[in-house]
């Protein structure tokens, strides 16, 4: 499958693979309570043609936009506990650093393997819970 | 759980949603909702919410810091993600109108088949 290249010269120039993943990634994000990259990874991988590191590294810059969108939708609804998004984001954020510093050493196949294992984990977790 | 407990176990449980996410390059809601339903007690919508607001700094210091060390694209994944902003509220909006079960059956099925091909594809030698 052929990678797919990216224009910078326009704002909103991007291929039409690409803002079809960002549109499905932005639904199922909002949906399910999920921030898209579950929905994008795969899709930037096996659809897109991008390698399993830059992947989740353009997955992680498109949840930005996409998660943005959502809390401003969930803080309308004012469903948003914000003292437990704030302790948890104090953790987040901390780890957020170590696992972003993994993502830059770790060789593709071995991070395919965890991203495979993670998502076999969800998928297990979403049946047994419903 | 009550009172500091409580926020020292959700900063604790934050780095370990953090360290994933920014490994995994995911924003860490599908671990951190389950956890603030059956631990904290919140209900699936607040729990969603609440785990969209800490995903959004995890996401900015995570694109940092890939940013820094020149990994991936960070430009075409913003642009990615404002198309996907549209969709974002679209889907934001159904969730408060929809009973989700039906579709996460069906989402959680679709997931498994992926996470079969991802680690046939890690496992076998090209």
């Amino acid at each position: 499958m052929r990678p797919v290249a990216v224009r910078p010269s326009r704002l909103l120039a991007l291929e039409p693979r690409l803002v079809g993943i960002g549109l499905a990634g932005g639904v199922l994000s909002g949906l399910l309570g999920v921030g898209g990259g579950i929905v994008m990874v795969p899709l930037l991988v096996y659809w897109a043609g991008q390698s399993q590191r830059d992947a989740h590294a353009t997955s992680l810059a498109a949840i930005i936009p996409i998660s943005c969108a959502s809390v401003l939708t969930y803080g309308i609804a004012g469903e948003i506990h914000p003292w437990e998004a704030l302790a948890l984001a104090a953790g987040s954020i901390a780890g957020a650093r170590i696992g972003a510093g993994a993502l830059t050493r770790i060789s593709e196949r071995p991070l395919k393997l965890v991203f495979g294992i993670f998502l076999a984990a969800v998928s297990v977790l979403m049946l047994v819970r419903s | 759980m009550t009172g500091v407990v409580l926020y020292v176990v959700l900063a604790a449980f934050g780095v370990v949603t953090g360290g994933a996410a920014g490994l995994l390059g995911v924003g860490g809601g599908t671990l951190m909702v389950p956890f603030l339903t059956l631990a904290v007690g919140l209900t699936q919508h607040e729990a969603e919410a609440t785990s969209l607001l800490v995903v959004l700094p995890t996401a900015i210091v995570a694109s940092v810091v890939l940013r820094r060390r020149g990994v991936g694209d960070l430009g075409a994944g913003l642009r990615i993600g404002l198309l996907g902003a549209a969709g974002g509220v679209l889907g934001a909006l159904l969730a408060l109108a929809l009973p989700g079960e039906v579709l996460r059956i069906v989402f959680a099925c679709f997931l498994g088949l992926v996470a079969v091909r991802l680690i046939r594809d890690s496992l076998l030698a090209r």
